[in-house]
C-alpha cells in the first residue's frame, strides 16, 4: 500500500530520530570506559582504553544484589497494590451508570489533580503521614508511590475504557455476568495495551525516583537503586566515572524490561482482538 | 451495564484508590498549602502571617522571570511534544523493519539518570567548550553562536529542546498503545476509499483518537510544571536564578533559602497555573462527558420549553 | 454475583493490615545487642569512606579502640539530603545523636531545644577546651555552646607555580596588593591561560577564596548590625569590596564557562593546568598534592588600601558545626559514651590522622604536623606562620540561610556582570527584609 518512495522517506525520518536519540547513550557508554578526570577534561573523545574500572569500583562501593533486590521488592509490592486500586476505580469511573455525570466528572478530575503536583511539595507531609501510620524503611516507600501513580493511571485507565465499545457490557449483562466477570473476564483481557504502558510507566518511576527514597530510608541495607549516583558526588569529590557506570546497570535493566512490555502491547492487542 | 451499578459496588471498587489517594497525595497538598500561609524553616512551629508570602509573590522579580521562563518552556514544548510524538507514533505504528528497535531506543532518554542528562547536554549546550558551538565554529558560521544556555535569554528554549528529547519515547508509547486500539477495519475501508496517509490521519485516526490525544496533553501540561531536574543538571537555576522555573525557584525557596513558608506558596500558585492550564484544554478540546451531557440537557430544555409555549 | 467481589474486597483489605501490621513490626529495637552503645552520627555525605576520608577512619580509630564497648555508626547521605533529613528527625525525635550540620542552620537548631548545651562538656574536659582554642566560640550564641567546629577550614587561593613561571609572572605573597593582584591576572590572561578557575553552577558556595575579601573590609565589625537589621548590607564598605570583584571581572579573571560549570569542573580545570589560580580550602589538598605537587601554592588573597579594616587577616576557620542531640542527655550510657567520642574525636590521636589526611582539625596539639610530601597544606601551613589572627567564623558563615543564599547569588552576579556591586549587595538587605 505504501509507495517504496514514501517507505524510503520514512525509514530516513525514523534512522534519523532514533540516531538523534541514541547518540546520548551511545555516548554515555563511551565515558563508562573513561577516568573521571578524562570525563570532564575531554568528554568528546575516544575512551584511551577500555577498560573497567569504573564499573569494577561501583560494584566495590554499591551492593548492586541488595539494590536490585529492594528496589525490585518496593516496585512489586507498589505495582500490586496501585494496579489493583486504579483498575477498580477506573472501571467505575469508565463503565459503570451515574445518574448524576457530574460525579462521575468529578471523581475523575479528583483523581488526576495529583499530576500537577510536584513531588517535593509532598515530601515533608508524606513523611509526617508515614511516620504517623508508623511506616518505616520500604513500607515508606511503597505508599507513597503507590499513591503517586494514581493519578497518572487512573488518566490513561479511564480515557482507554471510554474507548472500548459499550455493546461488550451489555452482552455480558444479557449473559448473567457479574461485576466480577465482566471485569476479569471480559475488560481486563482487553485492557492489555494500556496495562502493559502503565506497568512500564509505573515499574519506571519506582525504579528512578530519589526524593522519597533519599527521605525515607535510612538503613543502607534497604536503599534503592536510584540512591546509587550519590555515593559518588559528596560535597568537595565527584567520581562521574562511577557516576556514569552505576547509571548504566540501573537503566540496562530498564531498557530490557521496556522492550518486552513493549512488545507486549502488540501482542496484548491482537489477544484481546481476538477474544473481543 | 445499569444494572450492575450498584452504589455498594461503586463505592466498595472506588474506596481503595480514594482512600490511598487521599492519605498519601490530598492531605499532604493540603497540608502544604497550609504551609504556604506561614512562616516556618522546617523547623519548630510554623507561624501563621496570613497571605504576607502571597504578596510577597507579587514583588518578587525572580517569581515573575521563573514565571516567564516556565510559560516559554510549555509553549514550546507543548508544541513540539503532542505534534512531534503524534506522528512519529503514526510512523513506528507501521510494520516496517527495525521499529520495535527503534521504540526501545525513542524511549532510551528518559530513563538516563538526571545528572547523566545533565552532563550529557552541558556538551552540547554549552556556550564556550558545547559541541553545537564547536561545529558553528568549525563550519565557519561562528556568528550564529549563541549561549544556550548560561545566558539570560536563551536557556528556557535550550531548555524545552532538552525536555523534548527526554519525554518523546514515553509520549509516543502512550499514542502506540492509543494506535493499537482502532479498529483495523476502519483503516482498511478508508484505504479502499482512497484516502491518502494525511487524509487517513486528519479524517480517521485524529477523531478516533480524541481522548489518546488529551491524555497526552493533560501529561504535557502537567509535565511541564514539574520540569525540575533538567534544569538543576544543566544550568541549577543559573545564572543568578535567571533561568529558574517556578518548581526551582519553589525548590530553592524551600530547601536552600529555608524558607519553607514562601517556598509552599509559589509551589501552590504553580500547581493551580497548572490546573488552570488542563481546565482551559479540556474546556475548548477535551471530549468532556459532563459538557457533552450538558448540551444535550440545554437542548432538551429549549424542547421543552418550546413544548411548554406550544401547550 | 456478590459473592467474589466480596472475597476480593476481603482479601484486598486483608492484605492492607498485613501490609501495616508488618510495617509496625519492621521498626527495629535499638541497641538491644549485648552491651554495645551504639552512636549514630549524622554526616553530609552518602559515602563516608570516600568523602569524608578522614572522620571515616577517626570513627574506625574509635571503634577499634573501644570495641565491645562503644560503636559509633553513621547516617550518611548527601548534603542536600542530609539537611532535609535532619529537619525531619529533629520533628519527629529521631536525630542521630550526633551530626554535621550547616553552620547557618545550627542556630534554629539551638533555638527550638534540639541540641544539648556541650559548655559543661567543656568544662569538664578542660584539656579539650584548650586543644580547640577559641574556635569553638563561633558556636555559641550567648546562651549555650550548641555546637563544637567539625573542622578547620583554612581558606584562599591555591596557585599553580608552573603556570606563573611560565607567563613571567611573580607568584603573589602576603603583601601583594589589590591593584598588582589585577596586573597579576592581566598578565596571566596575556600569556593565554585562565587566571582564576571558578563555577557557579549548584555551587553558590565555592566562593572561599571572597570570604578573605569580606574579612579584609571589616564584615567582622559590622555583620551583627546587619543581621539585626540595624544596618545595610549596601553600605560603602561593602560596596568598595564588591567592586573589587567587579574590577577583576573586567580584567578577565575568571573562567568563561563560570555560569555552566559546578566547583568540581572549575576544581577539575586547575587541576589539568588550565587555571592558574583556584579558591578552596584545605579539603582539596590532597587532590593537589596528587596532581600538581610541589607545584602548588597557598595564597591568602590581596590586601586593599581604601579601606581602614585591618588587613593582617588569615582565614583559619570553625567549618560547619557538629552538634550534639538534646535527647541524648536522658541516656545516661549514651552520654558516657558520646562523652568518650567526643574527646576521642578531639584528641591528639584523631588530629593525627587528621593531619595525615591533609585536613586541618579544629584542635591545635603542637605534635602534630603534615609530612614533606603533602605540599598543598605545607603551603598552608608556611602562610600560617605569620601568625595573623582569623575570624571567628568565615564571613559566609555568619549568616542565616535565606541571607546566606543571596551572598552567594550576589558574589556570583557580580563576578558574571549580572549585577552591580550596590545592586548586589541589595540582594542581600532584600533577603534580609524577608
Amino acid at each position: 500500500m505504501i509507495s517504496k518512495k514514501n517507505k524510503t522517506f520514512m525509514y530516513i525520518v525514523i534512522i534519523g530520530i532514533t540516531l538523534m536519540v541514541v547518540f546520548p547513550l551511545l555516548w554515555m557508554v563511551l565515558l563508562s570506559f573513561k577516568t573521571s578526570g578524562e570525563i570532564m577534561a575531554s568528554p568528546l573523545s575516544l575512551p584511551k582504553s577500555f577498560n573497567f574500572d569504573n564499573f569494577r569500583h561501583a560494584m566495590d562501593v554499591l551492593d548492586f544484589v541488595s539494590l536490585y533486590k529492594n528496589t525490585a521488592v518496593v516496585c512489586v509490592l507498589a505495582l500490586a497494590i496501585e494496579l489493583v486500586c486504579t483498575f477498580f476505580s477506573s472501571f467505575v469511573i469508565a463503565r459503570m451508570y451515574f445518574k448524576n455525570k457530574r460525579i462521575q466528572t468529578g471523581l475523575f478530575s479528583f483523581f488526576i489533580l495529583g499530576l500537577a503536583v510536584s513531588p517535593f511539595i509532598l515530601l515533608f507531609p508524606v513523611y509526617k503521614i508515614n511516620v504517623f501510620f508508623h511506616l518505616t524503611g520500604i513500607w515508606g516507600l511503597i505508599f507513597p508511590y503507590a499513591a503517586s501513580s494514581v493519578a497518572f493511571n487512573t488518566l490513561l485507565l479511564v480515557n482507554y475504557f471510554k474507548q472500548l465499545p459499550t455493546e461488550i457490557d451489555e452482552a455480558a449483562v444479557m449473559d448473567g455476568c457479574s461485576v466480577w466477570t465482566l471485569m476479569f473476564k471480559v475488560i481486563l483481557p482487553m485492557s492489555k495495551p494500556v496495562l502493559a504502558t502503565i506497568i512500564i510507566f509505573n515499574v519506571l518511576y519506582i525504579w528512578n525516583e530519589f526524593p522519597y527514597a533519599s527521605v525515607m530510608l535510612r538503613d543502607v541495607s534497604e536503599y534503592t537503586l536510584s540512591m546509587g549516583a550519590s555515593f559518588f558526588k559528596g560535597t568537595y569529590t565527584v567520581d562521574y566515572g562511577g557516576i556514569v557506570a552505576s547509571s548504566l546497570m540501573i537503566i540496562v535493566p530498564e531498557l530490557i524490561f521496556y522492550g518486552f512490555f513493549q512488545k507486549n502491547i502488540v501482542e496484548g492487542m491482537t489477544a484481546g482482538a481476538v477474544k473481543g | 451495564m445499569y444494572w450492575l451499578s450498584k452504589t455498594r459496588y461503586k463505592v466498595g471498587l472506588l474506596l481503595p484508590s480514594i482512600l490511598l489517594y487521599s492519605v498519601f497525595i490530598i492531605i499532604p497538598i493540603g497540608m502544604a498549602v497550609r504551609y504556604s500561609f506561614t512562616k516556618y524553616s522546617g523547623l519548630g512551629r510554623p507561624e501563621f502571617t496570613g497571605f504576607s508570602n502571597y504578596i510577597r509573590m507579587f514583588s518578587d522579580e525572580l517569581f515573575w522571570s521563573s514565571f516567564k521562563n516556565t510559560m516559554i518552556m510549555f509553549v514550546l514544548a507543548f508544541v513540539l511534544l503532542l505534534v512531534l510524538s503524534f506522528l512519529i507514533a503514526v510512523l513506528l505504528n507501521k510494520k516496517l523493519k527495525g521499529s520495535d528497535l527503534s521504540k526501545a531506543l525513542i524511549f532510551s532518554p528518559a530513563i538516563i539518570a538526571p545528572i547523566i542528562v545533565g552532563i550529557i547536554w552541558v556538551y552540547i549546550l554549552d556556550p564556550n567548550v558545547g559541541i553545537i558551538n564547536g561545529i558553528l565554529d568549525a563550519v565557519g558560521a561562528s556568528d550564529l553562536k549563541q549561549e544556550w544556555i548560561g545566558g539570560a535569554t536563551l536557556t528556557p528554549y535550550s531548555l524545552a529542546i532538552v525536555y523534548f528529547w527526554q519525554q518523546l519515547g514515553y509520549l509516543v508509547t502512550i499514542f502506540i498503545a492509543g494506535l493499537k486500539m482502532l479498529p483495523e477495519e476502519v483503516m482498511e475501508a478508508a484505504i479502499i476509499d482512497g484516502a491518502n496517509e494525511r487524509q487517513k490521519i486528519i479524517r480517521i485516526i485524529i477523531p478516533m483518537m480524541k481522548s489518546n490525544i488529551s491524555t497526552v496533553a493533560i501529561l504535557i501540561i502537567t509535565g511541564v510544571f514539574k520540569i525540575f531536574e533538567i534544569v538543576q543538571q544543566t544550568t541549577g537555576g543559573g545564572p543568578n536564578h535567571l533561568s529558574e522555573t517556578l518548581v526551582t525557584y519553589s525548590y530553592t525557596m524551600t530547601f536552600d533559602s529555608g524558607d519553607y513558608g514562601y517556598g509552599m506558596s509559589l509551589a501552590t500558585v504553580t500547581f493551580i497555573i497548572s490546573l488552570i492550564i488542563v481546565g482551559l484544554y479540556s474546556l475548548f478540546f477535551g471530549d468532556n462527558d459532563a459538557k457533552k451531557e450538558a448540551r444535550r440537557k440545554r437542548k432538551e430544555e429549549k424542547m421543552l420549553k418550546k413544548g411548554g409555549v406550544q401547550a | 454475583m456478590k459473592k467474589p467481589l466480596r472475597k476480593v474486597m476481603a482479601a484486598a483489605l486483608a492484605l492492607t493490615l498485613i501490609m501495616s501490621l508488618l510495617a509496625g513490626c519492621g521498626s527495629k529495637d535499638e541497641g538491644t545487642s549485648g552491651d554495645v552503645v551504639t552512636i549514630k552520627f549524622g554526616i553530609h555525605v552518602a559515602n563516608p569512606e570516600e568523602q569524608e576520608n578522614v572522620t571515616y577512619q577517626i570513627v574506625q580509630a574509635f571503634n577499634e579502640k573501644f570495641e565491645g564497648q562503644y560503636a559509633v555508626e553513621f547516617e550518611a547521605s548527601d548534603t542536600e539530603t542530609h539537611s532535609k533529613n535532619m529537619k525531619l528527625e529533629a520533628e519527629d525525635g529521631t536525630l542521630p545523636d550526633i551530626f554535621w550540620i550547616d553552620a547557618s542552620e545550627a542556630p534554629d537548631y539551638a533555638a527550638n531545644g534540639y541540641l544539648l548545651d556541650l559548655s559543661g562538656y567543656l568544662e569538664e574536659n578542660a584539656d579539650i577546651d584548650t586543644a580547640l582554642n577559641g574556635m569553638e566560640n563561633a558556636f555559641n550564641n550567648g546562651e549555650m555552646q550548641y555546637g563544637v567546629p567539625y573542622q578547620c577550614n583554612v581558606q584562599g587561593f591555591f596557585y599553580n607555580k608552573e603556570i606563573f613561571d611560565s607567563a613571567n609572572v611573580a607568584y603573589p605573597t602576603d603583601d601583594t596588593t589589590y591593584e598588582e593582584f589585577v596586573q597579576m591576572v592581566k598578565d596571566l590572561k596575556a600569556a593565554g591561560t585562565t587566571p582564576i578557575s571558578i563555577g557557579s553552577k549548584n555551587s553558590g558556595f565555592a566562593m572561599w577564596e571572597f570570604n578573605e575579601f569580606l574579612a579584609r573590609y571589616g564584615w567582622e565589625d559590622m555583620y551583627k548590625d546587619m543581621a539585626d537589621g540595624n544596618a545595610k548590607y549596601n553600605n560603602d564598605e561593602l560596596v568598595k569590596c564588591f567592586e573589587k570583584i567587579d574590577g577583576l571581572r573586567e580584567a578577565g579573571a575568571f573562567s568563561d564557562t563560570v555560569a555552566t560549570s559546578e566547583y568540581f569542573d572549575a576544581k577539575q580545570a586547575f587541576i589539568d593546568g588550565n587555571a592558574a589560580m583556584f579558591g578552596t580550602g584545605q579539603w582539596d589538598c590532597a587532590a593537589f598534592d596528587e596532581a600538581l605537587g610541589d607545584k602548588v601554592g597557598f595564597w591568602w588573597g590581596p590586601k586593599f588600601a581604601d579601606t581602614d579594616a585591618n588587613q593582617d587577616i588569615a582565614m583559619k576557620v570553625p567549618s560547619a558545626p557538629l552538634v550534639v542531640s538534646a535527647a541524648v542527655a536522658e541516656d545516661e550510657a549514651k552520654m558516657a559514651a558520646l562523652t568518650e567520642f567526643l574527646n576521642f574525636y578531639y584528641g591528639e590521636e584523631a588530629a593525627g590522622i587528621s593531619f595525615a589526611g591533609s585536613i586541618f582539625p579544629a584542635t591545635n596539639y603542637s605534635d602534630v604536623a603534615a609530612t614533606d610530601t603533602q605540599y598543598a597544606m605545607n603551603s598552608m601551613i608556611e602562610v600560617l606562620g605569620s601568625g595573623w589572627g582569623s575570624p571567628a567564623a568565615a564571613p559566609d558563615q555568619t549568616l542565616n540561610a535565606a541571607v546566606q543564599e543571596a551572598l552567594y547569588d550576589s558574589i556570583f552576579g557580580v563576578i558574571q556582570g549580572n549585577y552591580s556591586p550596590s545592586q548586589a549587595l541589595d540582594k542581600m538587605d532584600a533577603a534580609q527584609a524577608n
